[in-house]
């Protein structure tokens, strides 16, 4: 008897004891929290959250660094978390959040419904400043239901980026709407040198961006659009979806991001259809590039958003200034010339030094042909649908037509949960 | 003892279990009637977050109480109507005449098996059974294919799957573990036998070596993320076939259905076997040598005496290790996760092949963000983890001695 008494003493003390390392393991990370010294005029820290990755994150650190030197006391954490859109559902109710958050605009919808971001127009942002600093179709991607919710850094679309070294003239597909004469030369190229001619990172691998050009170059007007209809049941999304089915046939059967830079710098295939962000890792690896435009891609804003937190924290003066200084057009240029982006703002494209760059040229043309990106939150329905279809069509588990409906229909249910 | 009835040793007693009382409510009872009441509602990515004005909301939602009461545009969730709505649109499609027919034929289908294993209990208690064991299991089998045929068993199989994403990820996770258990019984089987071999030379290097992967288990992703270079388009495997065949353009194996499968169970075993070997090897060394010897006098052979004696006695060994393995088999997901991500997809809409119950949660929870969908496939589940743990605890009689 005594032993089990002994034996049940031991248990609770033993439950006690994890109770209490439990609760000593807390404290000390909520006691920082508290002992935050509140002078805020003096010493400020504002976190972003960020997209930038690779080669390009570091000219973007350099212009944070030069404003943190200007001004004493702001400090600029920058952190790239793994899934922001869940993170930020955690954080910012918390109270955790990041003060500004780098995103791109068709989060724009769902972020302002779930209230992590606040409006701009509060702050002395107004349409006039928006219309006399930035792009017209920067200034449409910040814009939902009447509201500014973010400011635009830059543009993005993804062309077709060529290696000249590899491929001549001859395989390169003249009219950026003629995706026979694409097919054709993918098929002449393979032939004749049995590399492929051009990796595409959404076919392969489920990514409804980088198969954009190809939906829409076809004729479909978008994916959904900014009344919830949806556009994948049309004649237009089939006869793409049958051309991909062509296409298979000389075109890596799987590709992602990584896949298709090593195949375009291991010379396996010769053009890779991306964005302005690969350019920094193909000069890295000394490849002479050439641009094409093709289809018509999803043209997307990368902007900074105000989240709630910046708010709640006092912190959205400085926050708002470091917004305005990163997105405007002396930094923009500086960056454009680095990284050779896209920039948003009217005085970073007419800068001269921009303007000679030929990758403004290149994509810029294909951004010209482009579809922009919408903001509302229906967008947030359409990329998982669109992406397993085009995977099912492009790996044979579905026939286009079937794949197409299905995603017609997933897309078109989890819009309707939300009316 | 003196005092010891009445108030007071009711007090005194709330006073020792209270730790645990409160620890048991805050980190499992409130979690688990949270889940609940958010599976009656349709929190989702349009719906994110709760009315903090209502009392029962400020009670208990976590995001009433601290930080900021969130205020987004959006409108607060709200319970559904009819209220288990999400139950019934997750369960609904195996309540329809054609579900539960297949359902039906499948378990008939595999009805002589489970008789084969009945009789062979029966015959099991006799001293001269009739018929060999070995007999009425290959009738068994033969039973299952026949039957199979007749009724056109993968048809039936595929009618159930039709009948909803929840019953689709389940029939797969469920084949998942009927055809890993077999496999990692095997394995582990095998190999523990061999380094039971008192002839092995080098037995504790062997013993390190076949170790390793359990340890790898630690950095399973990593792992994963090695063998999944192996069945790439590019990877290993098809790169060492090209070098015996002349243009040879190796499928993208996880791209396929039934190799990603494959890779899946391959890559699971890889892990699993060492935790198998390891038990049985224990299982086996308490095994007394005078058994065998008494069978070798008999002119027993290694086979006989394996199914003879080897096997039964290894099975208040084995039976826990399945069980066990068999829960975690079921919930298996990083492994797979890192794997294939659930994939080859199968379209939109449906889940890919290898998504098991784990990854789809995954997916819906954090990438459709469908909460108040997923609360409900929490509460299913639970149940029949539930249900399962209580059952594997009478078989396996894990707890018996501490009641004793």
């Amino acid at each position: 008897m005594m032993k089990r008494h002994m034996l049940s003493i031991v248990a609770v003390l033993t439950v006690l004891s994890l109770m209490f390392t439990a609760c000593s393991g807390e404290t000390p990370t909520e006691e920082p929290v508290l002992e935050e010294p509140v002078s805020e005029e003096v010493e400020v820290t504002i976190s972003i959250w960020h997209q930038w990755s690779g080669d390009y994150l570091t000219t973007i650190e350099q212009a944070f660094a030069d404003y943190e030197a200007e001004h004493p006391g702001v400090t600029i954490d920058l952190s790239k978390p793994e899934d922001t859109a869940n993170a930020l559902s955690v954080a910012i109710p918390a109270g955790e959040g990041p003060d500004i958050i780098g995103w791109a605009n068709d989060q724009i919808g769902a972020q302002a419904l779930a209230g992590n971001i606040v409006a701009l127009d509060g702050y002395g942002i107004d349409m006039a400043f928006l219309n006399s600093t930035y792009e017209p179709a920067a200034v449409r991607g910040v814009v939902w239901r009447d509201q500014i919710w973010a400011l635009p850094e830059s543009q993005e679309g993804i062309a077709i980026v060529y290696n000249r070294d590899m491929v001549s003239d001859e395989y390169l597909p003249t009219d950026p709407l003629d995706f026979d004469d694409l097919l054709a030369k993918a098929e002449a190229f393979y032939n004749d040198t049995g590399n492929y001619l051009v990796c595409n990172q959404g076919l392969g691998n489920a990514d409804a961006y980088h198969v954009a050009p190809i939906y829409f170059g076809h004729g479909v007007p978008e994916y959904v659009d900014d009344e919830g209809n949806v556009y994948l049941d049309t004649p237009e999304a089939l006869a793409a979806g049958e051309w991909m089915v062509k296409f298979s046939a000389y075109a890596p059967e799987e590709t992602d991001h990584d896949i298709c830079k090593a195949m375009i710098t291991d010379g396996n295939a010769g053009a890779w259809w991306t964005g302005p962000w690969a350019i920094a890792d193909l000069e890295a690896a000394g490849i002479d590039y050439g641009i094409i435009p093709m289809g018509k891609p999803f043209v997307g804003i990368k902007t900074l958003m105000l989240s709630r937190n910046a708010v709640s924290r006092g912190n959205e003066e400085v926050a708002l200034d470091i917004m305005k200084y990163f997105a405007s057009a002396e930094v923009q240029t500086r960056l454009a010339v680095a990284n050779k982006t896209i920039p948003a703002p009217t005085g970073a494209v007419q800068d001269s030094e921009v303007q000679a760059l030929p990758t403004l040229s290149g994509f810029g043309s294909s951004l010209n042909l482009g579809v922009p990106m919408a903001n509302t939150p229906y967008a947030n329905a359409q990329w998982e649908p669109v992406g397993e279809a085009t995977t099912a069509i492009w790996n044979g588990a579905q026939e286009p037509e079937e794949a197409l409906i299905a995603a017609q229909e997933a897309i078109e249910s989890s819009i309707e949960e939300m009316q | 003892m003196v005092g010891w009835h009445g108030r007071r040793k009711v007090l005194t007693i709330l006073a020792f279990i209270a730790p645990t009382l409160i620890g048991v409510t805050v980190f499992s009872l409130y979690p688990l009637f949270l889940n609940i009441f958010i599976s009656l509602t349709n929190r989702g990515r349009f719906y994110p977050h709760p009315d903090c004005s209502k009392t029962l909301w400020k009670v208990i939602e976590p995001n009433c109480w601290l930080g900021e009461p969130p205020m987004g545009l959006a409108d607060p969730f709200s319970l559904r109507d009819p209220i288990y709505a999400n139950y019934t649109s997750l369960l609904g499609g195996l309540f329809t005449k054609e579900a539960l027919l297949a359902l039906f034929f499948i378990f008939v289908a595999l009805s002589p098996i489970l008789i084969a294993w009945r009789l062979n209990r029966h015959y099991a208690r006799q001293l001269t059974p009739p018929i060999s064991s070995g007999l009425i299991w290959l009738a068994g089998v033969i039973g299952v294919l026949s039957l199979g045929w007749l009724i056109n068993l993968p048809d039936q199989y595929q009618l159930l799957l039709d009948s909803g994403d929840f019953i689709m990820v389940n029939a797969r996770t469920i084949l998942y573990v009927l055809v890993c258990m077999p496999l990692f019984f095997t394995l582990g089987l095998v190999m523990a036998l061999i380094l039971n071999n008192q002839f092995l030379r080098a037995r504790t290097f062997f013993r390190v070596i076949l170790i390793v992967p359990w340890a790898a288990s630690t950095v399973a992703i990593m792992m994963t993320l090695i063998w999944q270079f192996f069945f790439r388009q590019q990877g290993t495997i098809n790169q060492i076939l090209s070098v015996f065949l002349t243009d040879y353009k190796g499928p993208a194996f996880l791209n396929r259905s039934i190799w990603a499968w494959v890779a899946v169970v391959l890559v699971n075993l890889w892990y699993t076997y060492p935790f198998f070997m390891v038990t049985l090897l224990g299982g086996l060394q308490s095994i007394p040598v005078e058994l065998y010897e008494a069978a070798e006098v008999d002119g027993a052979s290694w086979w006989q005496q394996l199914t003879n004696i080897t096997l039964p006695l290894l099975r208040p060994v084995a039976m826990p290790i399945i069980v066990l393995s068999s829960l975690t088999t079921y919930k298996v997901d990083a492994i797979v996760w890192a794997l294939t991500r659930g994939g080859p997809t199968a379209g939109a809409g449906k889940p890919g092949a290898t998504e098991f119950v784990m990854i789809h949660a995954y997916k819906q929870i954090f990438q459709t963000q469908a909460f108040g969908r997923m609360g409900a496939f929490a509460v299913i589940l639970f149940v029949g983890l539930f249900a399962a743990t209580l059952y594997s605890l009478r078989i396996t009689r894990i707890t018996e001695g501490v009641y004793e």
